[in-house]
């Protein structure tokens, strides 16, 4: 495409200043079931978001039909947008950062990989996971990989370009003991393919399935509580998103008013790191704005909000490189999320707890999360903890509490720091007290 | 969108390999927003979504992709990529093209994308002004309303003759968010979001301003509300969006992409007891501009009312055409995808527990103890254990047959297959409410529905302790 072109017709049309962003993607999914490949997908896909200033005000729009009507419906549509929008005069466009850390993280090595090589290894993985257990009774094994660019052009002249691939191996284990069915899904995920243990993850993925046979409720009171890691990375981000500066401007935030305040435990020191050479990396936010790695709670006090020019605009603040498309607004967000671990291991973190709970799995928090109030209640799997070991299997219980008391009850972290598929990088964790509810 | 000619080509690529049916769906999606925050426009948004998705099945084989460029070349291209994965003999070679035929379910007065965005916007505005004027302590009250108009071509082959179905969808929904602020940096939040498969008439006598009034007032008592208790109660859950019980705990496990490959708890249960007798249970995707109805399914058969439970008997899934394959039933118009993104699966449409006898009331008087829960956020479910969970987003204690205090931080959980025995009472006041549904084929407009019902017993999730 001729991007040049867009910003002249765009300039044409009163458009003062405009910006196009490039996305494409080519991704390949091979699903196994009984031996035999169910599905197999190839998918290509492309699509642009342009933005621009028209009359001072901000418009936007997206689409994925590239052809000659391309640039001409951008510009009604973003003329429009601009045209009834009540927001204040938008700042001009970005005219770029003084340095940017550009990495490449795009692996040649995974994409010269044959894809027969991969399916061998996906059947052979599959028979592994049969092989653990003779309770194993169906297994959905898949693999997929996604390669996208990622372009970023202003009218000011910013031009930013960058690629990332990565592959998926995932599988879904039942087992049946002839009185229940138990699941459990495992990932292996990233760049580096030759990392990837076949053994040990069929391993995990059963293990974790069969472990939960005769898995009872317990009785509802609080208990000490240790999240798995995964588990851990979702309250976290929950929490993060209240430190997004627009949140906390439209006083919908329960972090307002909170920036240099303790929050949290001094246990809990919270970074991004989007400049971690992982399938995460990003070198520049939706804006163009750098991306840098910055500390967001130290010790449990709040040092930052995540701004995007508009918000930090407001504060008096510089952007922190957080700017994200959110629908037809530039919005924030984050990746590459390090939270600090502790220095014991999982036997040594949960030995001084005499009856308490480790929580392995969870399910709807994504409704039962009340992220302005930090408020939560959700469906959760695990063990008993009792006298410091993990005892029988707990099925059927609920997790409630509050992400400010949660987190202020944090009392440490194992030392198994392990990259989330969500792009967290957490250990285990340990809250003093939480709500359990079960019969 | 391509012609005929070439739709039989391509089709006649992905069939070279020895496919017993292919299938091309091309699809142009144009969607537009409007997001008022504080009564102020935030936002217009502009989305147009735009694709072929080609899928070749060889009996229980099902290979897929897509693309957004719809050239000879890119189409042709992407069947021979398609088509390789397999290595037998032609088995059909396509000739000719019929028309598909269908009777048209949705009915739209006024196409949504071509009321004027001022009209738009001062509806709204509308809408913030009653939910503003409802307490002071609302501190951030957003409201939007998303149009999408949908337009479908689906070419499919399964002998020497192909069909071609050409099929429109058109969406609108209302959401309306109200946070307020209490004492101790107290926030909670309420939410409504009324939809239909329809034109702008739908809004025109929709009872928004209602709906608007009942945002704000919910927000404002929650914060207020006790936090719920934990432990095993009888609930009583109130009509339309409480189905969404239905839709988790019973509705996916009876989708046939479960069943077919036991991996549901239903699988091989046709003609078994499932639920209580006083559960029948439909997926009925005909009824008229209802939000989880369509005219057609994302595979061309038309849209079917279909049983699923008769007087706690299971009697039927949701089938689709692959799935149907391993349970030698035939696809009955339930194969739905959020767009050519995603291959078809079979899924829920407006799903919903049939009207009992008893009168809602008569149900709160019988219950001496117990939750009332008078709207939901949402929840999931594993179809594999059967074991579900969804959250409270406005519940109440029941007392001596009355409604007592509010509580909130509600989550129920349970297994299917226990809920659907323990339903004990069904009320004569079914009602639908509207959600989107996330699956394998994407996130999907669904109805969900109920009458007012009672569990005698299922385990509630909460803060607030033991209920006394």
């Amino acid at each position: 495409m001729n991007y040049a072109k867009f910003f002249e017709l765009a300039k044409q049309r009163g458009i003062a200043e405009s910006q196009i962003q490039v996305t494409k993607s080519r991704a390949v999914s091979i699903d196994l079931f009984h031996h035999d490949i169910e599905n197999y997908t190839i998918t290509d896909g492309q699509s642009v978001v342009a933005c621009g200033i028209y009359n001072g005000k901000f418009g936007s729009a997206r689409t994925e039909r590239l052809d000659a009507s391309t640039f001409d419906h951008l510009i009604n549509q973003i003329i429009k947008a601009a045209s009834h929008s009540e927001k204040p005069d938008a700042q001009p466009l970005f005219q770029g950062s003084e340095k940017y850390h550009k990495k490449n993280v795009y692996c040649p090595e995974l994409a010269a990989i044959p894809l027969e090589k991969k399916l061998a290894d996906l059947r052979e993985f599959e028979n592994e996971v049969y092989a653990q257990d003779s309770r194993v009774v169906e297994v959905e094994a898949g693999y997929s990989e996604r390669e996208a660019s990622f372009e970023f052009y202003n009218s000011h002249g910013l031009k930013l370009k960058q690629k990332r691939n990565f592959f998926l191996f995932g599988v879904y284990a039942v087992a049946n003991d002839g009185k229940e069915a138990k699941t459990n899904y495992e990932v292996a995920f990233g760049a580096d393919y030759s990392a990837v243990d076949f053994k040990a993850l069929a391993k995990k993925a059963v293990d974790g399935a069969v472990a939960k046979f005769g898995g009872e409720s317990i009785k509802s009171k609080k208990y000490p509580t240790v999240l798995r890691y995964d588990i851990a990375a979702a309250f976290v981000d929950a929490f993060l998103s209240s430190a997004v500066a627009d949140e906390v401007q439209r006083h919908s935030s329960l972090l307002e008013g909170k920036l240099g305040q303790k929050v949290a435990s001094s246990k809990l020191t919270i970074e991004e790191r989007p400049l971690t050479k992982n399938i995460f990396f990003s070198y520049f936010d939706d804006e163009g704005v750098a991306s840098y790695n910055k500390t967001v709670v130290k010790n449990g006090v709040l040092q930052t909000y995540f701004y995007n020019r508009e918000t930090a605009a407001k504060d008096g603040v510089e952007s922190t490189g957080n700017g994200m498309w959110e629908g037809s607004r530039i919005g924030t967000g984050y990746s590459n999320i390090y939270v600090k671990p502790g220095k014991a291991d999982f036997a040594t973190l949960i030995a001084p707890i005499k009856d308490g709970v480790y929580i392995t799995d969870i399910a709807g928090l994504g409704t039962g999360m009340n992220a302005r109030s930090g408020d939560f209640s959700c469906q959760a799997e695990g063990f008993h903890i009792v006298d410091g070991k993990l005892a029988e299997p707990l099925t059927l219980i609920t997790l409630s509490g509050n992400l400010l008391k949660m987190f202020g009850d944090l009392k440490g972290f194992a030392d198994n720091l392990t990259l989330t598929s969500g792009g967290t990088q957490i250990a285990d964790c340990y809250i003093k007290s939480m709500n359990i509810g079960g019969k | 969108m391509i012609s005929n000619s070439l739709a039989i080509e391509v089709l006649n690529r992905a069939l070279a390999t020895g496919g017993d049916y292919a299938e091309i769906y091309l699809e142009q999606t144009d969607s537009e927003s409007v997001l008022l925050d504080n009564g102020k426009v935030e936002a217009v948004g502009s989305r147009q979504a735009f694709g072929a998705g080609i899928r070749i099945l060889q009996g229980y084989r099902c290979v897929y992709g897509y693309t957004s460029d719809l050239s000879k070349k890119s189409l042709l291209t992407l069947a021979g990529e398609l088509s390789a994965s397999f290595s037998g003999e032609r088995l059909i070679e396509v000739t000719s093209m019929k028309k598909g035929k269908y009777k048209k379910i949705n009915h739209v007065e006024t196409h949504l994308l071509d009321v004027p965005l001022e009209e738009r916007i001062a509806y709204v505005r509308e809408c913030y002004e009653v939910t503003k004027a409802v307490d002071t302590r609302l501190v951030r009250i957003q409201d939007s309303l998303a149009f999408a108009h949908k337009t479908i071509r689906i070419f499919n082959a399964e002998g020497p003759v192909a069909t071609r179905f050409d099929a429109e969808e058109e969406r609108g929904r209302l959401v309306m968010v109200a946070i307020a602020a209490g004492e101790n940096n107290s926030i909670e939040s309420a939410f409504e979001g009324p939809g239909a498969s329809t034109g702008w008439e739908y809004f025109k006598t929709l009872d928004y301003k209602q709906r608007a009034k009942e945002v704000g007032e919910k927000a404002i008592a929650l914060l207020t509300a006790k936090e719920c208790p934990s432990g095993q109660y009888t609930v009583v859950i109130h009509n339309g969006w409480g189905g969404v019980l239905f839709h988790e705990a019973c509705g996916h496990p009876l989708e046939a992409s479960a069943t077919s490959k036991g991996l549901s708890v239903f699988s091989g249960k046709i003609g078994e007891q499932i639920a209580s007798p006083l559960v029948s249970a439909w997926d009925d995707g005909t009824i008229p501009n209802a939000w989880g109805s369509n005219d057609i399914d994302s595979e061309g058969v038309p849209s079917q009312k279909n049983e699923l439970i008769r007087d706690g008997i299971c009697v039927g899934y949701m089938v689709d055409r692959l799935s149907g394959r391993r349970l030698n039933m035939a696809p009955n118009g339930t194969a739905r995808r959020e767009s050519y993104k995603y291959a078809p699966t079979s899924r829920m449409s407006n799903t919903y527990i049939a009207a009992g006898k008893d009168n809602p009331e008569d149900i709160i008087k019988d219950t001496k103890l117990g939750i009332y829960v008078a709207n939901f956020g949402g929840g999931s479910v594993e179809p594999t254990t059967g074991q579900f969970n969804f959250s409270a987003s406005e519940a109440y204690i029941i007392r001596d047959g009355k409604l007592a205090e509010m509580v909130k931080g509600c989550t129920l959980i349970g297994t299917g297959q226990e809920v659907l025995l323990n339903i004990d009472r069904v009320g004569n006041d079914l009602a639908l409410g509207q959600g989107n549904c996330g699956a394998a084929s994407g996130s999907i407009a669904v109805n969900v529905g109920q009458p007012t019902i009672r569990l005698s017993k299922i385990t509630v999730g909460g803060r607030g302790g033991e209920l006394k």
